[in-house]
């Protein structure tokens, strides 16, 4: 906790520098700081697409830039870039973010994979059939490890509906993964 | 079925993110595309702040406590009119040094 509250008190000192005098210098300093992440956000967003993450993150990068002044400092500046990305990612999409996924019917009628070769294949599957809005969630929380008033803030949702999705998509990872134990120990004892 | 807790899951998602890419030359070439930064011009400030202390200055010339108060101060006379008119002024300079304070405080 101690360690985030200095790291958000540097890129606070960072950002304070470049109002001050447009300082190059501490905005590069910014970017090293937060490029891995970023990216590693948008590769996850659009599934992989390593030359399209690069595309978006170095165009949240420059709408970073541009916007500094509006950094009030009401979340931390991570989010803050975590929000531009997303926005660019929903903005490449050309549209608003679709929400919906596929539904629990559709998903019991899908097969559990019959052989579970790798529990993280298997947990790459199951992420990609929860909802879109599920994955995104479980990402911004579970995995780049924002709070879920980060990830409201980042997402653009209402808190309650954070915490749901997350609930929800955990429930879902539960039970898929569920079957894929229940597999796992057949082959096992067979 | 034997289901996965909550900390499991957790454990597996955050297994599963491959974490920070390595920067491999993406910073400086985002540093090398950078506009450069337009500054906000400061006339409109400095513009507002000048017509908005004549307005307030002709406003409260029309005042006849802060005419007797001026009035007073000049003369050297420690009147009630001369100590409520500094004693607004202080207020008021406590205030607006309140407000930049907070104001600083957020940037």
């Amino acid at each position: 906790m101690a360690d985030s509250a200095e790291e958000a008190r540097i890129d606070q000192a960072l950002v304070t520098r470049i109002r001050l005098g447009a300082d190059q210098r501490a905005f590069e300093q910014l970017v090293r700081r937060h490029q891995g992440m970023i990216r590693a956000q948008l590769r996850r967003l659009l599934h992989g697409d390593e030359a399209a993450a690069d595309d978006l993150a170095q165009e949240a990068f420059m709408l970073a830039w541009r916007k500094l002044d509006q950094f009030r400092g009401e979340a931390r500046f991570s989010s803050w870039l975590y929000r531009i990305a997303y926005t660019c990612f929903l903005q490449a999409r050309r549209g608003p973010a679709r929400h919906e996924g596929i539904d629990d019917e559709t998903m019991e009628q899908l097969q559990t994979p019959a052989r579970a070769i790798d529990l993280q294949l298997d947990l790459e599957r199951a992420m990609q059939r929860l909802s879109t809005a599920e994955q995104v969630v479980l990402l911004h929380c579970s995995q780049l490890g924002l709070s879920h008033d980060e990830a409201s803030y980042v997402l653009g949702m209402p808190l309650g509906t954070v915490k749901t999705h997350a609930t929800r998509g955990k429930a879902k990872l539960k039970t898929w993964l569920a079957a894929w134990r229940d597999v796992a120990n057949t082959e096992k004892f067979s | 079925m034997n289901e996965p807790n909550d900390e499991e899951i957790e454990a597996l998602l955050h297994r599963q993110f491959e974490g920070p890419v390595a920067d491999n030359g993406f910073s400086e070439r985002v540093i090398r595309h950078l506009p450069p930064r337009r500054r906000r011009a400061a006339w409109p400030l400095r513009l507002g702040g000048l017509l908005g202390a004549v307005a307030c200055w002709l406003s409260l010339t029309s005042v006849p406590m802060l005419q007797a108060g001026w009035r007073d101060s000049l003369a050297g006379q420690l009147s009630v009119a001369a100590i409520g008119m500094w004693l607004a002024m202080a207020v008021l300079a406590l205030l607006a040094l309140g407000w930049s304070v907070a104001e600083s405080g957020k940037r």
